[in-house]
């Protein structure tokens, strides 16, 4: 009881021990925000990945899969799985509206023919749609007045979904927000048109090219699509590089439709055409497929691959049919993590290494709590040597100095768990702030502040003491360090969206990790108190006494 | 008052090293006091008079092999450990020349502090509120009632000394070891002290007092002279 008095009192009634509650607090954030950035960067990596390819990929790709329409009524059948939906996935050029003239600028594309309808049970897919109304006044109330959101007509948003022109009913393409240039992301993560162009006011022309059944490059087909939506993923590689269509015209440009086959070694029937072997089936590259709640990825990837052999045997034996589905091992089915391997596995590893790295922080506690102690367990000896005259046993003294070291882990481990947390959800804004010259007023104040250091150093002069004097002299010269900095800092993007994948900074706090660094700094402190505190415990009390 | 010795030592001898000489400080010391008994250990600087008290508080060891210390007859040398520490905590308390408070406790905290090391963690709030009645009934007879929670470096010299008097009679011990009691206080001060410890002998403490003063040893039941680390005269 007496030791849990001390250690509170000697924590609160010096400057010493709030010192190394600062020094912990810092190393504490310093890991949360690190490894809580990176965290939030593969979760935003994980879900992204997810929301947009749905829990499992059945990938044939360049010749495509056909009779795609059985295996997804089999796929949909399962327990398991919730929705699936074809999905044609090619390159193509996408020829801009812009600029005036003739010359217009042409740019490559991540062409995805999509059943919007299935698509949109897998995938969610109309949530990424960023040109439509506010749904509500509160959506309509934290728009900026000048958004151009505000004036849309829900029909934008329906054609968007639908992937087709209302009133004509001719097919649309939907672009990822980045592919153009035309739209200039604001603070507040809304768009501005970028020389008066609005992209779903206008077409663009499409040129995919087909791949023959021998596996060679076919004539390209080109065709005009109305613009009718932009969507936003958040990924930037993504926004900046897919465009939608609807699969049907993805299957038509690149040949992939359905249509007759015909036996082109037989010599030709009496009109002149060739024998007909029967029918060519319309054909996709992947099939996407989405888990009913409760069920992982792993689970569904079983229950699709078992599927599939199903729907490839029944194939196998379907004499009405010529063409064939590809055996099992022609096919690849992942789960959507599996799919983003090689980009999450580095990623992950990455973060590992960080949390490793970063425990050197713990160090850093240990050797400043084991210091500070040091010069405090000095300077205590008497008090210790009083303990010990009243009866206080040797364990009793060391107790002392471990929950000392025990409290200010604890407490420096939540300030800076509490600090790191509010860097985090600030992070965007910092950024933001980091990215722009800074305001006039803080390197003005900076300055400010320098000169009323350098006039209390001045007053400590006076008054003969050094202490004031050397403390103002470095709060003058770090201060005004401080605006010099500001005074010449220029906006320096460090969070580069083309770089990172995404547009934002994740500012999600990693708890696991928050919760881990914060043991850390407690076992630490506790480990950098022991020393002192058994130096302490083994003080002399006729020596501490003896000499005043 | 009985003639059977309380506390009694003989034969105690204690050698410090300073580098690389030892120098003897007790070389030979016998000392006995009777229960209810005042007496004064006299001496120059030097003689030894504070480690004699150090050992009888058993806050040192005397020399390897040499003399012995009983309390009621029985040999408290060699105890250790928990043992030992009860017996600074409860059986003897300690009044130092500086006070010896501890600065980041008021002045109850620091009377009630051999409570709390006796009580230890868990029983404590068992014991708390009868030692917290009697140490605050002892501050109260010290004068030092509207003194409960200040710091030690808001009172007077007398005053902490008063503290710390208290502090060292907060377990009822059986023998207070004050070492300079009034060393470090001016003559009225010191004299009120005194006066102090003489009531508290007249209800029955027994006190063994160092002092390098005569007429301070003067109040004592009978005095110690010690002279070169042995007992010249009693």
């Amino acid at each position: 009881m007496y030791a849990f008095t001390l250690a509170n009192r000697y924590l609160t009634s010096r400057v010493i021990p709030l010192i190394a509650v600062a020094a912990v607090a810092l190393c504490v954030a310093l890991v949360v925000i690190v490894v809580s950035v990176m965290s939030g960067f593969l979760d935003m990596l994980k879900s992204s990945g997810r929301t947009l390819m749905g829990d499992v990929v059945i990938n044939y790709p360049v010749r495509g899969l056909p009779w795609y329409q059985d295996l997804i009524r089999e796929i949909e059948s399962l327990p398991e799985a919730e929705a699936a939906t074809p999905l044609i996935d090619t390159y193509g050029l996408v020829r801009m509206p812009y600029p005036a003239g003739a010359d217009k600028e042409v740019v490559t594309a991540n062409v995805w023919g999509v059943d919007p309808e299935s698509f949109e049970r897998v995938t969610d897919y109309s949530r990424t749609l960023h040109w439509k109304p506010p749904a509500n006044r509160s959506d309509a109330g934290n728009m900026a007045p000048d958004d151009p959101r505000l004036a849309l007509s829900p029909q934008i948003e329906a054609d968007g979904r639908a992937l087709r022109q209302s009133g004509t009913g001719e097919p649309g393409l939907v672009m990822g927000i980045h592919v153009s240039i035309v739209n200039d992301r604001q603070r507040d993560g809304s768009y501005r048109s970028r020389y008066g162009w609005f992209m779903p006011d206008h077409a663009v022309t499409l040129t995919l090219v087909p791949i023959s059944g021998k596996g060679t490059v076919a004539e390209p087909r080109e065709r005009v699509f109305q613009v009718v939506n932009e969507f936003k993923s958040g990924v930037y590689q993504i926004d900046k590089n897919r465009v939608l269509i609807p699969l049907e015209e993805a299957q038509r440009m690149l040949r992939l439709d359905r249509g007759t086959l015909f036996d082109m070694d037989a010599p030709p029937n009496a009109d002149g055409t060739q024998p007909v072997l029967g029918e060519s089936p319309a054909r996709v590259h992947r099939v996407l497929v989405r888990a009913r709640p409760g069920v992982d990825p792993p689970r569904l990837q079983a229950a699709v691959a078992a599927a599939y052999d199903r729907f490839a045997q029944r194939g196998a034996t379907d004499t009405s049919r010529v063409v064939r589905p590809p055996a099992r091992e022609m096919v690849s089915i992942l789960t959507w993590e599996q799919h983003l391997r090689d980009l999450i596995g580095p990623v992950e590893k990455e973060r590992e290494m960080m949390r490793i790295l970063f425990s050197i922080v713990y160090l850093v506690c240990a050797g400043l709590v084991l210091s500070i102690f040091w010069a405090i367990v000095q300077e205590k000896s008497r008090d210790i040597g009083i303990l010990r005259s009243i009866g206080a046993s040797r364990p009793g003294v060391l107790w002392i100095f471990l929950q000392y070291g025990l409290v200010i882990g604890a407490v420096g481990g939540v300030v800076g768990v509490g600090l790191g947390w509010l860097v985090i959800r600030n992070i965007n804004a910092i950024h933001e702030a980091i990215g722009q010259d800074a305001p006039r007023w803080t390197w003005v104040v900076a300055f400010g502040l320098s000169a009323a250091a350098l006039v209390m150093s001045g007053r400590g002069a006076r008054q003969g003491r050094l202490l004031p004097v050397l403390l103002w002299l470095v709060a003058m010269v770090a201060l005004g360090l401080a605006g010099a900095g500001l005074l010449l800092h220029r906006g320096t993007l460090i969070w580069d969206p083309a770089v990172y994948y995404f547009s934002r900074v994740p500012d999600q706090v990693d708890w696991f990790t928050a919760a881990l660094t914060w043991v850390g700094a407690v076992v630490f402190s506790v480990l950098g108190a022991s020393v002192p505190a058994a130096k302490a415990a083994d003080i002399d009390p006729v020596r501490a006494l003896r000499y005043e | 008052m009985s003639d059977a010795p309380l506390l009694a030592a003989r034969d105690l001898r204690k050698t410090y090293r300073l580098g690389r000489v030892d120098v003897p400080v007790l070389r030979g010391a016998d000392f006995g006091m009777r229960r209810g008994e005042w007496v004064a250990i006299l001496g120059s600087s030097g003689s030894g008079k504070s480690t004699l008290m150090h050992l009888l508080g058993l806050l040192d060891e005397p020399d390897a092999g040499s003399g012995d210390i009983q309390l009621d007859g029985r040999s408290v040398r060699g105890i250790r450990g928990a043992r030992r520490n009860a017996y600074r905590n409860a059986t003897v308390g300690f009044v130092f020349q500086f006070y010896h408070l501890l600065p980041e406790l008021d002045v109850l905290e620091n009377a009630l502090l051999p409570c709390r090391v006796r009580a230890r963690l868990l029983g404590w709030p068992s014991v708390r509120q009868a030692a917290q009645e009697h140490v605050r009934g002892l501050l109260r007879a010290f004068g030092l009632e509207h003194r409960l929670r200040h710091r030690p470096r808001e009172l007077s010299g007398g005053e902490r000394q008063r503290v710390a008097i208290a502090r060292a009679l907060a377990n009822r011990p059986e023998i207070l070891l004050a070492d300079e009691p009034t060393g470090n206080l001016d003559a009225r001060t010191g004299g009120e002290i005194l006066d102090m410890i003489a009531g508290l002998h007249r209800q029955g403490l027994s006190i063994a007092m160092v002092t390098h003063d005569p007429a301070v040893a003067a109040r004592a039941d009978r005095v110690v002279h010690l002279v070169d680390g042995r007992v010249a005269a009693s």
